[in-house]
């Protein structure tokens, strides 16, 4: 009778305690409970950096591999698993130390949130597909509900979109699943990547279109992101910030981490997802020029970071997939940190929009001044970590000779500076009107979350160092497609 | 549409364009699958599966699957749906209505309904109870028994006005159900016999495949998730009444008759 | 007479069969999907298409002549019996569908309560 720490313990814990929160709402420990569960995650995932560098973990739930539901726990899971506990930890202590939005506090809330991202977890560890969409399903119910969480006009019609949007998404994964197992009798993934090959060439086609669409409308790329600025203008931000870091994250690294398993020549599929990148990346970009409202831009400006990663992802070099998730960890930590600034000048303003947002500086310059540290962060001006990142995607495409992606990465952060400038000088222009009074609750510790985002920003900005070694072994496992059938099928 | 409209009116082009839009799309589906997805996947782990069934000493080998084999999917299912009774009592507590159409069921409901109620409520329950607790050795289990035992509470419900399923005590078992679940999961992680998740680390005996107490943890995982399943369909049912009884306009609706 | 019943029995025949009706089912939902803008229709036909992927799974695992997995009646052997993986995954997913169509459901009706609107398209709120 011993206790392990297994992979399982990242889905296990949370669902126990979520299970149990009754017993927090009598005690009066919600928020606490939700931080501490994060925190310890996230400590559970450093301390298991050292044993996953000398090998993947393993585990067998019930059943070995071939057969059975597995855990993969290598070292680009275990990187996405503490980025989202992380996260996680950041938004819990925001709206545990902060005195409005009662409605984040209650129980149906603890719940959502914490299952959104033990479900993240779930769809990153797990390794096999069926078990796969049971995570997806997770995400996207807590997901739908969290977007409704306020009950008024504007949330509901949020949870709406995007419920119907979800499911149809899920539908078309589902679909792909069933096509799979109905071809080759098998649910995992490593098992499907050995039978994918000796399908009917049309079949894998249609499989792969089917999934590129479920998946692409969850992970937010062109053209399946009609939706997106909708429902970040709809929710709260709070929210939003784990869409926009936890969410979307997940589903990119499901889509890749498929494509490189399943095929064993993914040069197709890299093209066209290389393309997709970039003209999510280009378009988002330049319909964030024109928007009026600070959670729509922020919006679009997810989106075309999220076209920058899906750009360097798709091109499979060591170095741009390195990068791409050296960017994915700081894009996540910039927006959590503006869509939480987001949430703080939401409470004193009635609307974000360009034309009341005139001499935001005056009555909040630490916001405004976190909001311009985020942006030159998203930038990637140094000593900032958005320039490090981005210059390790930017190297990684000029090493082969291929500079097309190198331009359009150049244009849009051009155009981004050009938009983000745009609000910069709204929150630090002169302004008439009388600064508007402080709102009662307004504590200096409502910053400490953002504070300590910033300081990461500029600690990973000066040190890139200290994650190089992780991230190099997170590209080769998320390339390595031999590494992985053999570790799971123990050929 | 009785008067005469002109033909392109009467049927836009947009829909027209749809049809043939998804008509496409079926025919292309058609061919492929017709052409290559007919067989049933020969050599898979469904084989694999029963082969190795009678170890689990269950003598229902989907019941085997979905609670030892792939618990790990019913325990991510379970979560769903347990999110889904989550956000539901989220959407409709504390009255926030504001035009909710009168409903017949303000009425007094007719005696017809009553007494088929007081008949068939008793008979419900005990179905749905043996449906749980024979989930291992017959058609059936956990979700479909928890499912009818939540039907026959919905029907008490609808035939007495003033009957409720209070939410405190709903709770709380669903928590129980919930948490009961996880930590046999982790109890088959601890025992070294099984040392994985939702190991089957009670004794169970070939032997006794067959009989009622056989294929170890499996009927008791089964019975839990036949309570949570039973406990959140009741709670969902509960808050969609609740929200027509609470709101004023409904109210309003029952002084006037 | 009987010959052409018997040609039912053949596998290939009868998944031909229900691969024809559920695809055509599916693609009854999409077009519902696409087509219709009041919502109940929406998730109506978001579920036709479910049950759709749902039958194709059921329908075509199990060949005619199986029975189904369960030692009763007599039965002392797992042979001959049906594939008893696309059964529980059918029933893991028709209960996340339920879920995930309460809550749609739940979400609409609230939305109705609160400005009587039903339509996707009168959906306005967001925009700018």
């Amino acid at each position: 009778m011993t206790l392990h720490f297994t992979p399982v313990w990242f889905i296990a814990i949370p669902l126990l305690l979520a299970f149990l929160a009754p017993l927090w709402v009598r005690w009066r420990l919600l928020m606490p409970v939700l931080f501490s569960a994060q925190v310890a995650l996230f400590a559970l995932a450093l301390s298991w950096i050292p044993a996953v560098q000398i090998a993947p973990i393993l585990e067998t739930i019930v059943i070995a591999p071939p057969l059975g539901i597995h855990l993969h726990l290598d070292a680009i899971a275990l990187l996405l698993v503490a980025l989202f506990s992380f996260a996680g930890a950041i938004v819990a202590a925001f709206i545990w130390l902060d005195n409005g939005a009662a409605h984040l506090r209650e129980r149906p809330a603890f719940i959502l949130m914490l299952l959104l991202i033990a479900g993240s977890n779930g769809m990153v560890l797990t390794g096999d597909i069926f078990n796969l969409y049971v995570f997806i399903e997770i995400v996207g119910v807590s997901a739908y509900a969290l977007a409704a969480i306020r009950r008024d006009k504007t949330a509901l019609e949020a949870g709406l979109k995007y419920v119907i949007v979800g499911s149809v998404a899920a539908i078309f994964i589902l679909f792909a699943i069933v096509l799979l197992y109905l071809q080759t009798g098998q649910l995992n993934i490593a098992a499907l990547a050995q039978a994918f090959g000796n399908m009917p060439a049309q079949m894998q086609l249609l499989i792969g279109l089917l999934m590129l669409i479920g998946l692409g409308i969850k992970a937010e790329l062109f053209p399946f992101n009609f939706w997106v600025p909708d429902i970040y203008r709809g929710s709260d931000p709070e929210i939003t910030a784990l869409y926009s870091g936890v969410l979307v994250k997940a589903f990119l690294f499901v889509l890749f981490h498929l494509t490189f398993i399943l095929l064993a020549d993914p040069s197709v599929a890299r093209n066209w997802l290389m393309a997709l990148g970039a003209i999510t990346m280009i378009v988002a970009e330049l319909v964030a020029l024109r928007q009026n409202d600070l959670r729509r831009m922020l919006a679009y400006s997810s989106l075309g970071q999220v076209g920058l990663i899906t750009l360097a992802l798709a091109f499979a070099s060591e170095a741009t997939t390195a990068g791409a998730l050296f960017h994915m960890i700081n894009h996540t930590l910039i927006k959590v940190l503006l869509f939480l600034l987001a949430a703080l000048m939401l409470r004193q303003y009635a609307s974000l929009k360009l034309t009341d947002v005139h001499g935001l500086s005056r009555t909040m310059p630490l916001a405004a001044g976190l909001f311009v540290l985020g942006a030159l962060a998203v930038l990637g001006l140094p000593p900032l970590s958005g320039f490090i990142s981005k210059l390790w995607i930017l190297k990684g495409f000029a090493d082969v000779q291929t500079f097309w992606p190198v331009a359009l990465i150049l244009t849009a952060a051009l155009i981004e500076a050009g938009y983000y400038f745009r609000w910069i000088r709204a929150f630090y222009a002169p302004t008439d009107a009388l600064p508007i009074a402080k709102i009662e609750g307004e504590k200096a510790l409502n910053y400490a979350p953002l504070l300590v985002i910033a300081g990461l920003l500029i600690v990973l900005g000066v040190a890139p160092f200290l994650l190089e070694d992780w991230l190099q072994q997170a590209a080769q496992a998320l390339l390595g497609r031999e590494v992985l059938l053999n570790a799971v099928l123990g050929r | 549409m009785s008067r005469r409209l002109p033909l392109r009116k009467r049927f836009r082009v947009h829909t027209l364009l749809l049809i043939a839009l998804c008509g496409w799309l079926l025919m292309l589906h058609l061919t492929l699958l017709l052409n290559h997805g007919l067989d049933a996947p020969s050599n898979g782990v469904g084989d694999l599966y029963l082969a190795r069934n009678s170890e689990t000493a269950s003598a229902n080998a989907v019941t085997t699957v979905v609670v030892s084999y792939r618990g790990f999917d019913t325990l991510g299912e379970v979560t769903v749906l347990f999110l889904a009774a989550t956000g539901i009592g989220m959407l409709f507590a504390g009255g926030l209505g504001a035009t909710p159409a009168s409903r017949d069921r303000h009425n007094h409901p007719n005696e017809v309904m009553v007494t088929g109620t007081r008949l068939l409520f008793p008979a419900l329950l005990l179905l749905g109870v043996y449906i749980v607790l024979h989930g291992h050795l017959s058609p059936g289990g956990g979700f479909q028994g928890g499912v009818i035992v939540a039907t026959a509470f919905f029907l008490r419900m609808i035939a007495d006005p003033k009957f409720s399923l209070d939410h405190a005590p709903l709770g709380w078992t669903e928590s129980f159900a919930g948490s009961g679940f996880v930590l046999f999961g982790m109890l088959g992680l601890i025992f070294v016999t099984t040392a994985s998740f939702l190991g089957n680390f009670l004794p169970h005996p070939v032997a006794a495949m067959g009989q009622l107490v056989s294929a170890g943890v499996i009927p008791l995982i089964y019975l839990l998730v036949g309570i949570k399943v039973g406990a959140e369909v009741g709670a969902i049912f509960q808050d969609m009444l609740e929200a027509d009884h609470d709101t004023p306009v409904s109210a309003r609706a029952a002084e006037e008759l | 007479m009987l010959e052409v019943l018997e040609l039912f029995d053949r596998p290939a025949v009868l998944h031909s069969i229900y691969l024809i009706g559920s695809l055509i089912l599916f693609f009854i939902g999409l077009y519902g999907l696409l087509a219709k803008r009041h919502l109940l229709k929406i998730f109506v036909s978001i579920e036709i298409m479910e049950l759709a992927v749902y039958l194709i799974l059921i329908a075509i695992a199990t060949t005619p002549g199986e029975t189904a997995p369960i030692l009763s009646d007599g039965l002392i052997a797992f042979t001959g019996m049906s594939d008893p993986i696309p059964q529980a995954l059918t029933l893991t997913a028709i209960v996340i569908g339920v879920a995930v169509t309460a809550l749609g459901t739940s979400m609409a009706i609230q939305y109705h309560r609160l400005t009587g609107k039903v339509s996707v398209a009168e959906m306005t709120e967001l925009k700018d």
